[in-house]
């Protein structure tokens, strides 16, 4: 056993403790609120505190290669009761989501927007074969196990799925944090955020839902419901949608795009 | 069978820490906003419960390793995870109230924090990413976010709800 896992613990208990006793913070700017959670400053804080120029003393043992290697190893293990929970927040309300089932299904189309919005964006910016890869989704294992299989990791279009990997990976649960308050600011309805939440990353998922439910939290229950029920749908459609639409229609985006630039 | 029996162990073992920090960071909560979810009896059959609902995950991921169905074998553990609670709430109630007694937000904040641990060694391949994939990234999330949420109202809309 590893001796050093009791300072990751304690850590651990220490930035729990920390973050939650900041608590949530509402910070209004001009027309919109911000929500910061708690798992945002927990987030926020390991990720700062890891840095390199921090680890001396105890902090090399807290952050020590073998810590390190245990949290992302076996992340997905303490990432499961949390998905655990969420049988209990779809299975009360099922037949309200069996009855807008349609929409649940259709809404999913939407994660296409990483091709339609991401695409002009990035060849615009004078990327190319990386925008392939970088645009395809969000850049999370599905879309890393695609690309590598099709073009190898090595390779252009790799490089920019892996980008797109690591920049999720660090910013995204912050992103949707931020990001799910503002789009509620500017009228859309808290049912479209919460089946929107279910972008496919477990972080993500929390992150965009949790906000959602500390700005309106009578509203927990459906919240939890549509946000799970959509992120299960995008864990069983989403590679048919990667492969079948996605994919081709960035191909054709792509040929049309990059041949209009060159004229 | 041994290395298989020492694995699950190993798994119990880690499930057990994330349901203890869970617990844990409800008192802290309980500390700052004594209104927020009372740790009760109940909690700890929640915790209980979604400990019990992850092990069954594993062990039905593991079992599905054999399908010769390549999208079975590489249907996310979180998936399966999902799925067991879903179909284990759907029949019966009591389950339901277990979980729904163990605080949401409480389950998010330490998952983030070994979230955050796990990348410590991630911000050096930043440098190795350039600003333009870093701009795109923003469309990207935007995209998939927007896009499914403007669907989304749209279809409630058209359903009348």
């Amino acid at each position: 056993m590893n001796k050093n896992l009791i300072f990751l613990i304690a850590f651990a208990l220490i930035i729990i403790t920390i973050s939650e006793l900041i608590g949530f913070q509402a910070i209004p700017l001009g027309s919109f609120t911000i929500g910061l959670l708690p798992l945002v400053f927990a987030i926020i804080l390991t990720m700062f505190l890891g840095l390199k120029l921090f680890r001396k003393g105890i902090m090399k043992k807290i952050y020590s290669e073998k810590n390190i290697h245990f949290a992302s190893t076996y992340l997905i293990l303490i990432m499961l009761p949390l998905m655990a929970r969420y049988g209990a927040d779809v299975a009360p309300q099922i037949r309200d989501i069996l009855q807008v089932g349609w929409v649940f299904i259709i809404q999913e189309l939407g994660n296409l927007g990483t091709v339609f919005i991401g695409l002009p964006v990035a060849l615009l910016l004078g990327l190319r074969r990386e925008a392939i890869g970088a645009t395809l989704g969000i850049g999370r294992e599905g879309e890393l196990a695609y690309i590598s299989e099709k073009y190898t990791l090595e390779s252009k279009e790799g490089r920019g799925v892996l980008s797109i990997y690591i920049i999720g990976t660090l910013f995204g649960a912050i992103f949707f944090s931020v990001f799910a308050p503002i789009l509620l600011d500017l009228g859309i309805r808290i049912e479209a955020l919460a089946m929107a939440s279910g972008v496919g990353s477990g972080s993500m998922m929390s992150a965009a839902s949790a906000t959602l439910v500390a700005r309106i939290p009578e509203m927990e229950s459906t919240i939890l419901a549509y946000a799970s029920a959509s992120q299960l749908l995008t864990s069983f459609l989403g590679t048919f949608t990667m492969v079948f639409l996605a994919a081709p229609i960035q191909a054709f985006m792509y040929k049309k795009l990059v041949r209009g630039d060159k004229k | 069978m041994s290395i298989q029996k020492n694995k699950y162990v190993k798994y119990g073992l880690i499930l057990l820490l994330s349901v203890a920090l869970i617990l844990f960071t409800m008192e802290i909560k309980l500390i700052k906003n004594p209104e927020s979810t009372p740790i009760t009896a109940m909690t700890f059959a929640g915790l209980g419960v979604l400990w019990l609902f992850s092990m069954i995950g594993i062990f039905i991921s593991d079992m599905m390793q054999k399908s010769s169905v390549k999208f079975i074998r590489n249907f996310p553990i979180l998936g399966w995870v999902s799925i067991t609670s879903l179909l284990l709430c759907l029949l019966s109630d009591f389950f339901v109230q277990a979980i729904q007694a163990v605080d949401f937000l409480s389950i998010t904040t330490p998952i983030l924090t070994f979230a955050g641990i796990s990348v410590a060694n991630r911000l050096v391949d930043l440098r190795n990413t350039s600003w333009k994939v870093a701009i795109v990234a923003v469309f990207v999330f935007t995209g998939t976010y927007a896009g499914s949420a403007l669907l989304a109202q749209i279809g409630l809309h058209l359903s009348g709800n």
